[in-house]
């Protein structure tokens, strides 16, 4: 070997594999403004289509006149209920076992519901059509709170049910109930309880809110009538799903659908499911014969397509005096809005809800989700997180507070007494999981120790004396938090969207001068897909990154997948990558050893090709073995090298994480400061560090924001009052804190490259975290419990309802 | 949102009264209004230009009096549909007693529900923009009926 011979250390850097801080490749057209994204769709006649919106959160709809909007010059069509019935589509189904208005069909059942889709020449066109478009409705009281939704005198909001005792997920106890699911053993929880020598109870309410992407819902839709066959760019996180769901419900063949998701940005669970616009937008194009393109407006999009949250969960934990937990029994009364358009798999009316015992060794537990309408927007989605998780961790994470406070002991002390220890992995839950591999005290003792747990405590102390000495109007709260999330759905066994398992798949083509091109399932909306894909593939096949090419989104070139949401995408797809590759890296050997002149058994694998063993100057490269590929496999064997992989996984995975943040309110104003935040993740193998580190800088951010302030509240006549962002909490850089991130790895025992996923975790464990503070920081003065979120206005609430002012 | 005020207006009690009834005082008086017309006694049509914050938008509507009980008490009731603007409806319910016999306070209770864009870009603005609107309408109501600016009690 001369100098110039590159060493294994410089082979491996120049793969820019697994474990790379690698540059993300699409950045390069995301920061030069060069993106593709729905609106740069622009095709030759394109139309413009928007929606004649419900100002009443309930009301009958008398008549439409769309007279005058006819008149108005541009304006071609206006579309209405009676419209759609002509072609059955006034209604769809949802992916929760429900149907959904797609106009208003002679009531409207929440504010801003689409009443008529007027299209024009161009979007001005359209927006004067909308006000000239009459509608007369008779408003009937509304049903905004959840609690009041199945009085017995509660008005009925859904009259296509009447007398359906049954619905898609069981019986129906009143005319505002969806479904009740439960799960756990309710007699032995019972038991539990009434042996317990302590017991807590709290309703504990996650509030709704929205995952607002910067980038609405939006879509283009191109019926080519001679060919019968529909084209739609959309902004779409399982642009399959929406293929088959097209199929469906529009009764057209399938390979005569086209779906293309380009670039999106940002998703966050708002982008799964599937919008009265889309269909309006096809059927628009249909009519006309021409392209039709409809974008949401940001207040549209923050009062129509789907929220998150809106889970009211009664919390009880049995424990004996030492602080064992013995029991956990939750009842969740979830406000799903006016239509059941949850995007959870089918089978899972509450999503993975029952991942509540969280990272605690719970003997027995029992869960009931009642399931509800009320005059609110549909959804109920994932909102950067699995589904679900978010609000179980939240439920369970304060639950544990709530009970270290009771029995005076100090919240981390009393998880790492509670925690599941590393050798009951596989640990079975209570509520039904197979948790893959943890260690949780592991994790727990490293952030106490960085963030120096017991001196903040010390500090506390001595605060909370000198507030009570009044010599100081600042309170501290330190907020611990210790999350479980269950992601990768996920497993056949279980898991379905309208029949379709949730596996994803990978195709790998390699061209014959070292390069290649992966095609997946998935789509990222800003996860950087392009180039952690390629750094799986890098370290699987020993081809530099950089010469693999990703791309996603197009339903016409990638094999079928179940798309990116719920942080399936590494822990399914990036399965199948590495499956898919191991395919590649099989005949790859094969036709090694043929050039080698050795059988394939007496191959090593080395880097970026296979070297003979015992014999380390015969050495093939993997960029030769693919133009060998090309020309001289061995005899018998198929030219070429591609390999495609569906990847059904064997169990979900179950990141973990110990977050603590440390924060200062003052009483009198109720601004808060938020010192400092630690977040230690362990999402078992981490392909890309720098990448890592952004899903949790955002998903954090995203979490303060919830847990802080962002929520879409109603008033008492249905109005939307946060419906914008002048209301509805967008943290910038300004209000954004400073984030520290830590991790330790455990890796997944089933996953092929051991990774589990991350970017919903910050979301998942930042939220009790911050609430947590809030809570911490009060709890001396006598509080167990305040509601989210804990913006500046409830802070000083607390303040007063806990008699702060009355000594001063 | 209710409102709750009252005005000490320099005239007697019967000429506030028929002010209070007279369609072309009100027109004048009420912020905005574009016209004002009885449709009978008890019964008006109303257009309205109402903005609050970001929002405009021409009202068209009814308005009702009832519980009538002259000189001293009536309700003003109305609703009305701004299109995409939203809609508004609410009512107030006024009273009046003579503060010796030149002078009259005016007392009035004021219910509104609004819906629609008006409410959700315009909520933070609601409360203040019906003060003032409320404010507008007195000022001006005491200007017409009493030709000098009215004070608060």
């Amino acid at each position: 070997m001369n100098d110039m011979t590159p060493t294994r250390e410089q082979r491996t850097a120049a793969l820019e594999g697994l474990g790379c801080k690698r540059k993300r490749v699409e950045d390069i057209r995301f920061t030069q403004g060069k993106g593709n994204y729905v609106d740069d769709v622009k095709l030759p006649g394109m139309l413009h289509g928007d929606f004649v919106r419900s100002p009443h959160a309930h009301a009958r709809v008398k008549s439409i006149d769309d007279s005058e909007a006819l008149k108005v010059p541009g304006v071609l069509a206006v579309i209405t209920a009676e419209t759609l019935k002509t072609v059955n589509l006034a209604w769809m189904p949802t992916l929760a076992g429900d149907v959904q208005m797609v106009l208003a069909d002679g009531k409207v059942l929440f504010q801003n519901q689409e009443v008529a889709f007027v299209v024009a020449t161009d979007r001005y066109a359209a927006d004067d059509g909308i006000n000239k478009v009459k509608v007369e409705y008779e408003p009937l009281p509304p049903l905004i709170d959840p609690f009041k939704a199945m009085d017995a005198d509660a008005p009925v909001l859904r009259e296509d049910l009447a007398g359906k005792t049954t619905g898609a997920h069981g019986p129906r106890k009143h005319h505002n109930h969806i479904f009740e699911w439960t799960v756990g053993d309710k007699e032995l929880t019972d038991a539990a309880f009434k042996k317990a020598e302590v017991t807590i109870k709290e309703m504990i309410s996650y509030h709704r809110t929205h995952p607002s992407p910067l980038e609405t819902c939006q879509c283009v839709c191109s019926f080519d009538k001679i060919k019968g066959e529909l084209t739609i760019w959309g902004t779409f996180q399982a642009p399959h799903v929406i293929r088959t769901v097209v199929a469906l419900i529009a009764k057209l063949p399938e390979q005569k659908i086209h779906v293309i998701s380009p670039d999106i940005g940002g998703g966050f669970g708002n982008k799964v499911g599937a919008y009265p616009g889309y269909i309006c937008a096809a059927v628009a194009s249909i009519v006309t014969g021409k392209p039709v393109k409809w974008v949401e407006d940001r207040i549209e999009n923050l009062t129509a397509t789907s929220f998150a949250r809106d889970y009211h969960m009664t919390t009880e934990i049995a424990a004996t005096k030492q602080g064992k937990v013995t029991g956990l029994r939750v009842h969740v009364l979830a406000d799903h809005g006016a239509f059941d358009a949850c995007a959870d798999p089918s089978k899972w009316p509450a999503g993975f809800f029952n991942i509540v015992t969280g990272s605690y060794d719970f003997p027995t537990a029992h869960l009931a989700v009642d399931g509800i309408y009320t005059n609110k927007a549909p959804g109920g989605v994932a909102y950067r997180c699995s589904f679900r998780v978010t609000e179980a961790a939240y439920c369970i994470e304060r639950a544990m507070d709530i009970l270290a406070q009771k029995l005076g002991m100090d919240p981390a002390e009393l998880r790492l007494k509670n925690f599941i220890r590393p050798e009951q992995f596989p640990y079975h839950s209570a509520l039904g999981w197979e948790y893959d591999s943890g260690d949780y005290g592991t994790a727990m003792r490293k952030a106490m120790e960085t963030v120096k747990y017991a001196e903040l405590r010390k500090e506390q102390e001595a605060l909370r004396a000198a507030f009570k000495r009044g010599e100081t109007r600042e309170i501290m709260g330190i907020g611990v938090s210790f999350f479980t999330e269950i992601v990768g759905a996920g497993p056949s066994k279980n898991c379905d969207i309208l029949g379709i398992a949730m596996f994803d798949s990978c195709e790998i083509r390699m061209h014959p001068t070292g390069a290649g091109i992966a095609r997946m399932g998935t789509k990222s909306q800003g996860q950087g897909h392009e180039t952690t894909w390629a750094q799986i593939i890098a370290t699987e096949i020993g081809i530099p990154a950089d010469n693999i090419m990703v791309e996603e989104g197009n339903t016409d070139t990638a094999p079928y997948g179940l798309g990116t949401y719920g942080s399936r995408s590494t822990p399914v797809a990036g399965a199948a990558i590495a499956m898919a590759a191991r395919k590649i890296k099989a005949k790859a050997q094969m036709i090694a050893a043929y050039k080698l002149e050795v059988h394939e058994d007496d191959l090593e694998w080395d880097i970026d090709g296979f070297r003979v063993k015992g014999l380390p100057e015969k050495f093939m490269s993997m960029k030769d073995i693919c133009w060998a590929a090309y020309n001289s496999v061995p005899p018998g064997m198929e030219p070429g090298l591609e390999a495609v992989s569906y990847y059904d996984p064997p169990n979900m995975t179950y990141p973990f994480g110990a977050y603590i943040c440390v924060m200062t309110i003052d009483v009198d104003t109720g601004v808060y400061k938020v010192r400092r935040f630690y977040a230690l993740d362990d999402c078992g193998t981490r392909i890309n560090p720098m990448i890592i580190e952004g899903q949790v800088h955002g998903g954090l951010t995203e979490a303060f924001a919830i847990a802080m302030g962002q929520e879409i509240r109603y008033d008492a006549e249905g109005n939307v009052v946060t419906g914008s962002f002048m209301d509805f909490f967008m943290p910038t850089a300004v209000e954004t804190p400073h984030w520290e991130t830590d991790f330790t790895v455990t890796p997944s025992p089933h996953h092929p490259i051991g990774a589990k996923g991350v970017g919903e975790s910050p979301n998942v464990g930042g939220v009790p975290a911050f609430s947590n503070a809030v809570n911490d920081a009060f709890s001396f003065l006598g509080s167990t419990h305040i509601q989210m979120p804990h913006d500046f206005w409830r802070n000083w609430q607390a303040a007063k309802n806990l008699g702060v002012f009355e000594a001063a | 949102m209710q409102m709750n005020d009252s005005q000490r207006i320099p005239a007697p009690k019967e000429k506030v009264w028929a002010a209070l009834n007279d369609p072309d005082v009100l027109k004048q008086c009420i912020p905005g209004c574009q016209s004002l017309e009885m449709s009978s006694p008890n019964e008006m049509t109303a257009t309205v230009v109402l903005k609050v914050g970001p929002v405009k938008a021409t009202f068209g509507g009814k308005v009702t009096l009832s519980d009538r009980d002259p000189p001293n008490s009536y309700r003003i009731s109305g609703e009305g549909s701004g299109g995409i603007a939203g809609f508004a409806k609410g009512g107030a319910t006024v009273r009046l007693a003579s503060d010796g016999p030149e002078a009259t306070i005016l007392t009035y209770e004021v219910d509104a529900r609004i819906g629609g864009k008006l409410a959700q870009l315009g909520g933070r603005l609601i409360d203040s923009t019906a003060r003032k609107l409320a404010s507008q309408f007195f000022a001006s109501f005491g200007e017409a009926v009493g030709h000098v600016a009215v004070t608060g009690v």
